[in-house]
């Protein structure tokens, strides 16, 4: 079985192994900005509230401040610093978070990017209400969610069309 | 939706929403804020704080800590409180000119006076280790009474907050007696008085206060890094307090995530770790978690105000008092915190008030001390907008006609408001107009009857508003150092502290449009005092008046001198140049061009073949004075649908039309406009900074500090209406604002939809429960 | 805000796990999803020498349909009942409460069994375990029992399960006939813990005569309550008008105790409870009579 007071964990990070030897009560989101020097994600709270930290473990988007590095042994994350692609092109979500304002003070930007990504692969065609629903565990102090919101909306416009345009032939 | 008068046609970037220069770092991850820095040799600190509000600390027991492994120092008041070389203030208060201030010293020795009060700082290898050694300092206190309540702490002789102030009023003014006004309110055919509260609330940047600092004792030199609205202050402060010279002292503000007030002087404890760090030689980190942000960092907006206002049969105000009391807390960030007195002096606002008279106080209590959040006098336009609509529910009238009835035309401009304060250049009763047009007041009023037939409770709100920007002293000149580099980019230097203003790129657009490059070929630089001039940092809505006019003054002699020199190398008169996208061409023959690189080489390399008597070099700095006030002005409409079996209030509808003069850049001032409405929308329904009778504090994590989602907020809509500045740009400030307008205006619609039961409220929050309380005390 | 130190264990069956449980006994705390226990522990306000992290005990997961009967693992997410369509049909009350347990991201790591033994009082699933009578299957190195929903919640943060036992699985009875659901709440924000809140499931004969109701309460005191007499006085009734709901939703409440807050007062709660009671039972009661789940 696995246990210990301090641990080796490995996981895959942005695609990139990663290897440490960690003490079990190391969180994820430490892990990832001391071990990684991926500092993207960001410590709003370190309890759960205000999403800051989220990353994408196996895909699924969860507050990386509630769970320990050790959990995530063998595990696949993506934190901000993964989300672009590698020549540094923006994702639709983060193109539309820079088109739509969607940021001021940024330090909340990265749970959001992660969230919305999450959010947007599997509800492509959001109403308005499901995307406030949907933004609602991450908290924001400098935009008042309205450039978040739009955000959304124009990256769902454009993932749709960028689909229908495909759907027409015409390569993605 | 966006309406715009504009005064003037945009420019080629300044009047545009270009996009920010700051996101390609901020949505990658790529941001430099405090906690991503790490320096060789870094120590991680704790502070172990006091849980008791009042109370003499009789045992400190810091042994297992020191001994516990990992732990390099445990530091109480014994070994640092000693250390400051110099007041532990703001610099403007650092010669005592501001009256008796809280004593702050780095660490709490004999007693604490608030719950958070640090006690003990911890420095280990890791932040986990550290507060695990905190968990090992034991403290006994002999617990005293502690003063909660501010509205009884002046009458408190007994419990004192400082005994070495002798009293719990930390500042009181009034003016004298006034028989006219007495006379006016006696003659008035009806005189209103109402009490208002306004609740605890606390900035919450969603990035904590941090910083690390490192002092060299070989070099003799302390660098510092923290997440600050002003980095100059910083610097100065920690000159002050290690005895050292500024220019031993670099400070660097990189990214910021949020301030409103809170990192705008440099607060206490991050003077502590800077202390420590010139104790050990060591470079100390810092971050404060957000436990400690809720609990003991600053707070802001308890106010009182009792405020009269006398109308005549028409309804036209006669007379007013204003009577104001503000919790100071026990230390107080920047003197008491206290702005009482602009809490006074902007209690007319935008309304035609001809005798007023007013007293404020402030006061010390056991808690968290009081500092700036984002418009810290707003308690007047919270106050006067509430009365307003006290008063006209009062008479008969609809609040909107009243206000039409008493706000200041442009045609009465420049107006003295009877507190001293000369209004130019503002437009209350242009954005009053556009704001009730955009939400349509009158039909709201039509389906509000309607809604109310069906039993649907309906209500709307008005928050109108002139926000003052100061320039006296320090805060009224900004400098900008404007370089082009011989390649014909651009480097631009300010002393400001963004921290989410779009600074870069504002300053960016001001920069090219003025000195004729692309927005793109410059790059703006701030926070680091190295290299930026001395400036005044981010807030109380500077930036844009007053760094912009120096920001465009640097541009235009830049472009003054590229112009001579192209015109020597050309053999062209000045006149005939134009200067656009980097290229010097003549007008009319544009063919006939050269580059700035061209220039700048020349300036640079080759200063044998400039204009006689032209300098060598293509670089400016320009400084800009602003006036000692300037004003800006806006008008929040909020709608509400409030359920009255649960108390829940939902807001449909909300409309700004705000006044900023000339926009530097629309999606920003639209973008700061909401942050600060919802700001206000949390204050005003959701947010609460809670005590219970001891002294403890009840909201310390975001479970029980609400701060409002994506599901609470409406979609704003925005009308522009552009009265330029006295300042060459035309700018005016504006990033307070949205905080000012939004928290009456949203108390005014709940309390129009509560206004058939009967109700007037007069206390905030506005929360679900405290709704039910208020109709359930109607039917008893 | 850094736990506490301690001793990480993941065990990968059940076996595993119990025996950790038997060998530290309160020394030792099981950690489900974490989106309880975590900012605990971060905020030091639990301390655990041993965590035992359930979620590489693969058998601890999955829901199954046997019989009149739908089993759902206590290490299943929230997340998979979310979006299982064997929960949404066979059991509607729990694919309604769910999402209205925090957001999403709460939701992809909280689990059902965890949010079951941390027992909030202000919690959705308790309630629902509660109303439909639910049965827990818990098992520790001594072997296994069952126990009804009913003697599981002893109040605030409390449950049946001692320091050495473990929540396996729950199982929630299929309701099946002309039956109704729902579940409400009030909420200071969306995803936020309830005020108060209700659950309310009825069964309607021919004649749309209540022939059985489960209605139960949460937030209205430390642990969820199971509104006996207003069942009692509900069933064999049809209740059509707003006076009969309210006297329904008042009996509901009648021997409740909630607790003042900063976020609402016991008399708040109360009277949303009461109003909240009625308008459930109404929802329900119209869905069973539309044939909707």
């Amino acid at each position: 079985m696995i246990e210990g007071t301090a641990l080796d964990v490995t996981m895959t990070v942005n695609g990139e192994r990663r290897r440490a030897h960690v003490d079990a009560r190391k969180t994820l989101a430490d892990f990832l900005r001391e071990d990684c020097a991926l500092t993207g994600t960001h410590l709003g709270c370190e309890h759960g509230v205000c999403g800051a930290c989220t990353v994408l473990v196996d895909g699924a988007a969860v507050r990386s401040c509630l769970m320990f590095a050790v959990q995530a042994d063998g595990a696949d994350v993506t934190t901000i610093e993964g989300i672009a692609e590698p020549d540094g092109e923006l994702s639709t979500v983060q193109a539309a978070f820079r088109d739509a304002h969607g940021l001021q003070c940024g330090f909340c930007t990265p749970g959001f990017v992660v969230s919305v990504t999450a959010f947007l692969r599997d509800n492509p065609h959001p109403t308005d209400a499901e995307i406030r629903e949907a933004l609602s565990g991450n908290l924001c102090r400098c935009t008042g969610y309205q450039g978040i919101i739009k955000a959304v909306h124009l990256a769902a416009e454009r993932v749709a069309e960028r689909n229908a345009g495909a759907g027409a032939g015409v390569t993605a | 939706m966006t309406t715009t008068t504009p005064a003037h046609t945009a420019g080629r970037f300044v009047g545009q929403s270009v996009t920010r220069k700051e996101d390609p770092r901020l949505v990658t991850g790529h941001g430099r804020y405090v906690d991503d820095v790490t320096v060789p040799g870094m120590l991680h600190a704790a502070f172990v704080r006091s849980d008791v509000a009042r109370g003499r600390i009789t045992r400190l027991d810091v042994d297992a800590a020191r001994a516990l492994d990992g732990v390099h120092a445990v530091l109480t008041a014994r070994e640092l409180n000693g250390r400051p070389a110099g007041p532990m203030v703001p610099s403007m208060f650092a010669d005592g000119t501001n009256g008796p201030s809280a004593p702050v010293r780095p660490l709490a020795a004999d007693d604490v006076r608030f719950v958070g009060d640090p006690i003990v700082l911890v420095v280990a290898e890791s932040r986990y280790v550290a507060e695990d050694a905190c968990a090992l300092v034991e403290v006994d206190y002999e617990p005293l009474t502690p003063v909660v309540d501010f509205e009884r702490a002046a009458a408190d002789t007994e419990n004192l907050v400082h005994p070495e102030l002798g009293s719990n009023v930390a500042t009181t003014m009034a003016t004298p007696p006034d028989a006219a006004l007495d006379d006016a309110l006696a003659n008035a055919a009806h005189v209103v008085t109402q009490t208002f509260v306004q609740h605890r609330q606390t900035p919450t940047p969603m990035e904590t206060r941090g910083v690390v600092a490192d002092w060299n004792a070989h070099a003799g030199e302390l660098r510092v890094w923290m997440s600050s609205q002003n980095p100059h202050e910083v610097r100065r402060t920690c000159a002050r307090i290690l005895g050292i010279t500024e220019n031993r002292v670099r400070v660097m503000q990189q990214d910021v995530g949020g301030g409103f007030g809170q990192k705008y002087f440099m607060p206490r404890d991050e003077m502590t770790v800077v202390l420590t760090s010139h104790l050990l030689g060591r470079p100390v980190k810092w971050i404060e978690d957000r436990r400690e942000n809720l609990l003991a960092s600053n707070h802001a907006r308890t106010d009182r105000v009792t405020a009269t206002i006398g109308v005549d049969g028409d309804g036209r105000i006669v007379g007013a008092r204003v009577d104001h009391l503000e919790d100071a807390g026990a230390y107080a960030n920047g003197g008491t915190g206290g702005t009482g007195i602009f809490v006074a002096m902007m209690f007319p606002g935008p309304y035609r008030i001809p005798r007023i008279g007013w007293s404020t106080t402030a006061v010390w209590t056991n808690t968290c001390g009081r500092g700036a959040y984002r418009g810290p006098w707003m308690m007047e336009t919270v106050a006067r907008e509430q009365m307003m609509d006290a008063v006209a529910r009062t008479i008969g009238m609809d609040p909107l006609e009243l206000r039409r009835r008493n706000v200041i035309g442009r045609d009465e401009l420049p107006y003295a408001t009877a507190t001293g304060m000369v209004y130019d250049n503002v437009s209350p009763a242009e954005t009053l107009e556009q704001a009730v047009a955009l939400a349509g007041y009158d039909d709201f009023r039509a389906e509000q009857a309607r809604a109310r037939g069906e039993g649907r409770n309906l209500g709307i709100g008005i928050g109108l508003y002139i926000e003052p920007q100061t320039g006296m002293g320090a805060l009224g000149v900004e400098a900008a150092n404007v370089r082009v580099e011989p390649d014909g980019t651009v480097n631009v230097f300010v002393g400001s502290g963004s921290h989410g203003q779009s600074l870069e790129t504002t300053v960016a657009q001001v920069v090219a449009e003025h000195l004729g490059v692309h927005v793109d070929d410059v790059v703006v630089h701030q926070g680091d005092t190295e290299v930026a001039p001395f400036g005044g940092g981010t807030g109380g809505s500077r930036s844009a008046p007053i760094l912009s006019s120096a920001a465009r003054q640097a541009a235009l002699d830049v472009r003054e001198k590229v112009v001579a020199i192209a015109a020597h190398m050309m053999e062209a008169a000045p006149d005939d140049l134009d200067v656009e996208d980097g290229r010097i061409s003549v007008r009319g023959t544009p063919s006939r061009a050269i580059t700035l690189a061209d220039v700048a080489r020349v300036a640079y390399a080759t200063s044998d073949a400039l204009p006689p008597g032209t300098q060598p070099g293509l670089e400016v700095v320009a400084r800009f004075k602003a006036p000692p006030v300037m004003y800006s002005n806006a008008c929040h409409v909020c709608t509400c649908n409030l359920d009255v079996d649960t108390g829940h209030v939902t807001l449909t509808r909300y409309v700004v039309s705000e006044d900023c003069g000339v926009m530097i850049n629309p999606m920003v001032v639209e973008g700061q406009i909401a942050g600060g409405v919802v700001q206000g929308i949390g204050g005003t329904l959701y947010e609460h900074v809670v005590y219970d009778d001891e002294g403890n504090p009840l909201t310390t994590t975001f479970l029980d500090y609400l701060l409002p989602t994506a599901v609470e907020v409406p979609t704003i809509e925005y009308g522009h209406v552009e009265t330029p500045a006295a300042t060459p740009g035309g700018h005016k400030g504006m990033g307070e604002g949205g905080a000012i307008g939004s928290v009456p205006a949203v108390f005014n619609a709940v309390a129009d939809a509560l206004a058939p039961f009967g109700v007037q409220p007069t206390r905030q929050p506005l929360g679900p429960s405290e709704i039910v309380a208020l109709l359930d005390a109607t039917r008893d | 805000m850094k736990p506490a130190p301690f001793e990480y264990h993941a065990p990968t069956t059940i076996a595993e796990a119990v025996d950790l449980l038997a060998r530290h006994g309160d020394e030792a705390k099981p950690l489900a999803g974490g989106q309880s226990l975590v900012p605990m522990l971060a905020l030091r306000l639990a301390r655990f020498e041993h965590l035992v992290d359930l979620n590489r005990v693969d058998e601890l997961r999955g829901v199954a349909r046997t019989n009149g009967t739908l089993r759902v693992g206590a290490m299943t997410t929230q997340a998979t009942v979310e979006h299982d369509g064997d929960v949404a049909r066979d059991v509607p009350l729990l694919a309604m409460a769910t999402p209205l347990i925090g957001h999403f991201q709460i939701r992809n790591r909280g689990t059902v069994g965890g949010s079951l033994a941390h027992a909030d009082p202000a919690s959705e699933y308790p309630a629902v375990a509660l109303a439909l009578d639910a049965r827990f299957d818990v098992a520790s190195s001594s072997g296994t029992r069952e126990v009804p929903a009913q003697e599981f919640f002893e109040g605030t943060w409390q449950t049946a399960l001692g320091a050495d036992e473990l929540l396996v699985a729950v199982r929630f009875p299929v309701w099946e006939g002309r039956c109704g659901f729902a579940c409400d709440e009030v909420a200071r924000r969306h995803g936020d813990f309830a005020l108060a809140g209700a659950i309310a499931a009825v069964e309607l004969d021919g004649s749309s005569n209540v022939t059985r109701a489960g209605i139960a309460l949460f937030g209205m005191g430390p642990a969820p309550v199971r509104a006996t007499d207003a069942e009692q006085a509900l069933v064999g009734t049809h209740p059509a008008s707003d006076d009969d709901l309210r006297e329904l939703g008042a009996l509901a409440v009648r021997d409740t105790a909630p607790v003042d807050d900063v976020h609402a007062s016991a008399s708040y709660r109360r009277r949303v409870g009461e109003y909240l009671a009625g308008k459930t039972l109404r929802d329900a009661i119209r869905r069973a009579e539309e044939d909707i789940p």
